[in-house]
């Protein structure tokens, strides 16, 4: 058996996928946190329970709705659990008569009945579900709430099988069942409405006689017929409400008083700046520089010991040198930065369940407007600054076409958390106390350059368009510890994972290229090396901004393509300092990074934060922007970006060295 | 010195961009010659007939947050002066 959970943006789906599959997925509180759809086992069944992405209609005018139209028409679904969120189930119901016209069995899961009930909103089950012919139950996912009796529904299959009544007066139902009777398909009644609405997605089921009907029926209201359907749907709708809901209206609402403070006139845009200088001091600042250190000091201790313990077993000195200069090295350095990671990805988890991030995209979106993105922009660059793959992946939910495109190029430049070692580690050595402050200057950098760059591409390269910004703003909810917890581990999870595969593999190999000579002679001066060599066939790149010719720095960089962290694992190796792992002394100190200069040391970020992003963010781009020409495009924009402020950054930092 | 801008009163038709803060109206037609743009406002809940609240406007003064069908929306100014109204308060 399949079923289908469908509902809207922010209903609670997820949450409920969750309970029912036992899984943790991707919850946030934010619309459209379902990017793909996703698939698990209702917990002992072996029922098949399909996660749609949250729509609020089978409107052919965005990607998510497009999905689940095509999904629900033609794929098999023997049934369509529809998630409804009380507090708006005027809104909800809209897309539940368009479920309802596929005749596919059907169980309501009103949900957040609850906060409902703590609004004054009553709803009368009974005369709901008679009129829906719908078996509907009242939930809390939150509070798993009935979410038993819900499972116990669906394995005995005892529920009411929706026999349809009459939505739209009596003229269009007519032409529904002459539609109906001259197309052959699994959903007869939904096809027809299609027709008639004439939705691009069905063109292909359009006939000579269809379009004469259709022709017919449109002459007799003089409107457009898409305007008259969802005019008779809320209608109709409107008519089930006045029987089966009471509500109190006017009330001040928690989330009403919240908002009165966090978008207040005056106090927002302030409000805001705390809230984000807040994430980047406990993240970026004094307390992620404070858990670096303190994870380096053991990583540090680990490694004296491994290298005493196989020098005690006898171990050749390649293979210590293998598993303490390369491994460890490699891998230890990226590990030190795991708890600040863990900072970061609590707070934008935070920011996301709240539904703080939906009003940061509602007050900012004038500024975005100005430069042709959308606030919608803004949730894709916040979730960025953890890692850009989801973010690239969220901003699907933006509905314009060049909006989202430029989204997507623009997102990388935000610094990601992978990121962030490299900007701990130059920030601190050379800038000692004015760190904090260095790093939060690479932020607004970036956001500057986003900016800069969303203007060169709008004047120059999507010409013209107006788009609109369409969004519903949630109420606040406080958020549940323990999928805030789960969200973190999961992310955490992946990044260890990441340092223990890819970057253990990369570390192994810059070792190996680092140790031996063309001739294979190991115990090389680093100088002689085949990662040397090949770092001097690119070094000329990077002397604009160093203002030296440095392969240790080249090879370092390309690496980034790897993964961002991978630079400072190879900087790492390449200084030699195995049993002293990214402290920034030591691979400063060494002859291969001793040129750099605060000025050098900027630019040399500026090029790697800027720059093509890792090759899972590239795929990622490619997959979101549909084509490798425009994948191709968005890595050299970035890089050309990347390049020429680098260079700028140099040359003027150089120029205030001399100077003073 | 700039004139106030007028308030509008009960029974008067305008756009819904021209509304203040906590002033309700009801749907007069929707002007938008942009397909999946009318598609978009009709699917969350802005019909012909239906009742609107504006309640909160950006700080910056766009969008603005409205009221309808008992839940929030956003909008920009630029769609919602698309958007024919009547004035209930």
């Amino acid at each position: 058996m399949r079923i289908a959970l469908v509902g809207n943006q922010n209903s609670g789906k997820t949450t409920l996928f969750n309970l029912l599959t036992g899984t943790n997925q991707k919850i946030g509180n934010w619309p459209g946190v379902t990017i793909e759809r996703k698939v698990g086992a209702i917990r002992g069944t072996d029922f098949e329970i399909v996660d749609l992405p949250g729509i609020y209609s089978l409107s052919p005018y965005s990607l998510e709705e497009e999905i689940s139209t095509k999904f629900l028409f033609e794929e098999n679904v023997d049934l369509i659990l529809n998630i409804i969120d009380s507090t708006s189930i005027e809104r909800s119901l809209y897309l539940t008569t368009q479920l309802l016209e596929l005749k596919i069995p059907m169980i309501i899961a009103l949900n957040m009945s609850d906060i409902a009930d703590k609004r004054g909103i009553h709803i009368d089950l009974t005369t709901l579900e008679n009129r829906l012919d719908t078996t509907i139950i009242s939930i809390s996912a939150l509070k798993k709430t009935n979410v038993f009796n819900l499972i116990q529904y669906i394995k005995m299959g005892d529920y009411r099988k929706n026999y349809y009544q009459h939505v739209y007066d009596h003229d269009l139902e007519d032409y529904i069942e002459k539609i109906k009777n001259i197309t052959t398909s699994k959903h007869p009644r939904f096809l027809a409405v299609k027709l008639i609405e004439d939705d691009p997605l069905f063109t292909d089921y359009q006939t000579e006689q269809t379009k004469k009907l259709v022709k017919e029926i449109s002459s007799k209201y003089l409107r457009d017929m898409e305007q008259v359907i969802a005019d008779e749907r809320y209608r109709y709708i409107e008519n089930i409400r006045d029987e089966a809901v009471t509500a109190k209206h006017d009330q001040m609402t928690w989330t009403d008083r919240i908002d009165n403070v966090l978008l207040h006139r005056v106090f927002a845009i302030p409000i805001f700046v705390i809230v984000m200088f807040s994430v980047y001091y406990l993240a970026a600042g004094p307390i992620g520089q404070f858990t670096v250190n303190f994870v380096g000091h053991y990583v540090r201790i680990f490694s004296d010991w491994t290298r005493a313990l196989l020098i005690d077993f006898g171990a050749s000195s390649w293979s210590v040198s293998l598993v303490v200069d390369g491994m460890i090295a490699g891998v230890g350095a990226i590990l030190n930065f795991l708890p600040q990671l863990a900072i970061l990805f609590l707070l934008i988890s935070l920011l996301e369940t709240t539904g703080y991030m939906s009003r940061i995209a509602f007050f900012l979106d004038r500024v975005f407007q100005k430069v042709g993105l959308s606030g919608k922009s803004l949730i894709p660059f916040i979730i960025g600054s953890g890692c850009s793959i989801p973010a690239i992946m969220s901003a699907r939910t933006i509905n314009d076409e060049t909006e989202k495109r430029m989204t997507i190029m623009l997102t990388p430049f935000i610094p990601c958390s992978a990121k962030l070692p490299i900007i701990t580690l130059f920030a601190g050595y050379f800038f000692g106390r004015n760190s904090g402050w260095v790093s939060a200057s690479l932020y607004f950098f970036a956001i500057a350059v986003i900016f800069l760059s969303a203007v060169i591409m709008k004047k120059y390269w999507f010409k013209g368009k107006v788009s609109s910004f369409i969004l519903e703003l949630p109420d606040y909810k406080i958020p549940n510890f323990k999928f805030v917890v789960f969200d973190v581990f999961d992310k955490v999870k992946a990044f260890i994972q990441q340092a223990g595969s890819i970057i253990l593999l990369a570390s192994i190999g810059v070792w190996f290229l680092i140790s031996f000579s063309w001739t294979l002679q190991y115990g090389i001066d680093a100088e002689y090396s085949i990662l040397a060599s090949l770092g001097k066939v690119l070094a000329w790149i990077f002397y604009p901004m160093l203002g030296t010719y440095s392969w240790g720095a080249a090879v370092s960089a390309i690496q980034g393509l790897v993964a961002k962290e991978q630079i400072v694992a190879s900087m790492a190796i390449i200084a030699g300092y195995s049993d002293q792992t990214s402290q920034g002394l030591l691979i400063f100190g060494s002859t291969a990074f001793a040129f750099f200069t605060p000025a050098s040391a900027y630019a040399f970020m500026v090029f790697n934060l800027f720059s093509a992003p890792c090759i899972g963010a590239i795929g990622a781009m490619h997959k979101e922007l549909g084509t490798t020409k425009k994948m191709w495009q968005a890595v050299f924009f970035q890089t050309g970006m990347a390049w020429v402020l680098a260079v700028i950054v140099y040359q003027i930092g150089h120029l205030i060295e001399v100077i003073l | 010195m700039k004139l106030k801008a007028m308030k509008y009163r009960l029974g008067d038709q305008t756009k819904l961009s021209n509304l203040k803060k906590g002033q309700k109206a009801k749907v007069v037609f929707l002007n938008t010659e942009n397909k999946a743009l009318r598609r978009r406002l009709l699917d969350m809940g802005i019909t012909e007939g239906v009742q609107i609240k504006v309640k909160k406007i950006a700080p910056l003064g766009d969008p603005i947050d409205i009221e309808v069908r008992g839940y929030e929306l956003c909008l920009r100014k630029s769609d919602m002066s698309l958007i024919d109204v009547e004035v209930i308060s």
